[in-house]
């Protein structure tokens, strides 16, 4: 079946089958992650794929993404290489570790087209772009200095505590 | 943009901002060498428009 180009960001959808995956067993927790991440607190920018950072329920080399494949692929979902699209849009399942797991246990609860959602707190965004450190991080930061409420006490708890350092902008 | 105006953009409801996420992918396939221009840019453009952040 050829893939069809989606017409919106299915991201609903995309939030209720990582919820699915929750009831299923195959992952512990997630959150919203990445750019689409970022665009909760800042202004919006073109993004071309969602990234979903779990913990997996199965602790194995895979983290249980072959099982996580198969059961979205049983919804409707598409492979193309090693993306996995929902309407046609990319969406990444990254296994969660260090700062990236703590900001899944630590995002924000929210709702988004009345379904139950978490997204990383702004200062874990924040952090986890400085440990990465390429420019569009640097870029991302910058926006998020200008345009997101920052606690800075938080986000400097959390750099020192994984040794990290903002970049000088 | 002004910063002022970015920031006004920040704080719309996070529904409204995905429906400009796809607005703003629509306009990169349908321009791709203006989008190939501004993803060259140095900084976000206010827009976004061809800069994967």
């Amino acid at each position: 079946m050829p893939i069809q180009p989606f017409s919106n960001i299915p991201l609903a959808e995309i939030l209720r089958e990582s919820n699915a995956l929750v009831s299923a067993g195959l992952i512990e927790e997630w959150s919203l992650g990445g750019a689409l991440a970022a665009i909760y607190y800042v202004e919006p920018f073109a993004t071309y794929d969602a990234d979903i950072f779990f913990i997996p329920s199965d602790k194995g080399l895979t983290a249980g993404l072959p099982a996580i494949y198969v059961h979205l692929q049983s919804q409707g979902w598409q492979v193309e290489r090693e993306n996995l699209l929902c309407h046609g849009f990319p969406v990444q399942f990254l296994a969660a570790s260090g700062l990236t797991e703590e900001a899944v246990r630590e995002a924000e609860d929210i709702e988004f087209e009345g379904e139950p959602a978490k997204v990383f707190r702004a200062e874990h965004i924040v952090a986890i772009a400085a440990s990465v450190g390429r420019q569009k991080d640097r870029a991302r930061i910058e926006q998020f200095l200008q345009q997101a409420d920052l606690d800075k006490t938080k986000l400097e708890e959390i750099l020192q505590r994984y040794k990290v350092k903002l970049p000088i902008l | 943009m002004k910063l002022e105006m970015r920031q006004k953009l920040a704080r719309e409801p996070f529904e409204e901002k995905i429906r400009k996420v796809g607005q703003l992918i629509r306009l990169t396939k349908a321009f791709p060498r203006r989008a190939s221009w501004l993803a060259t840019a140095k900084k976000p453009i206010a827009t976004g428009m061809g800069k994967k952040l």
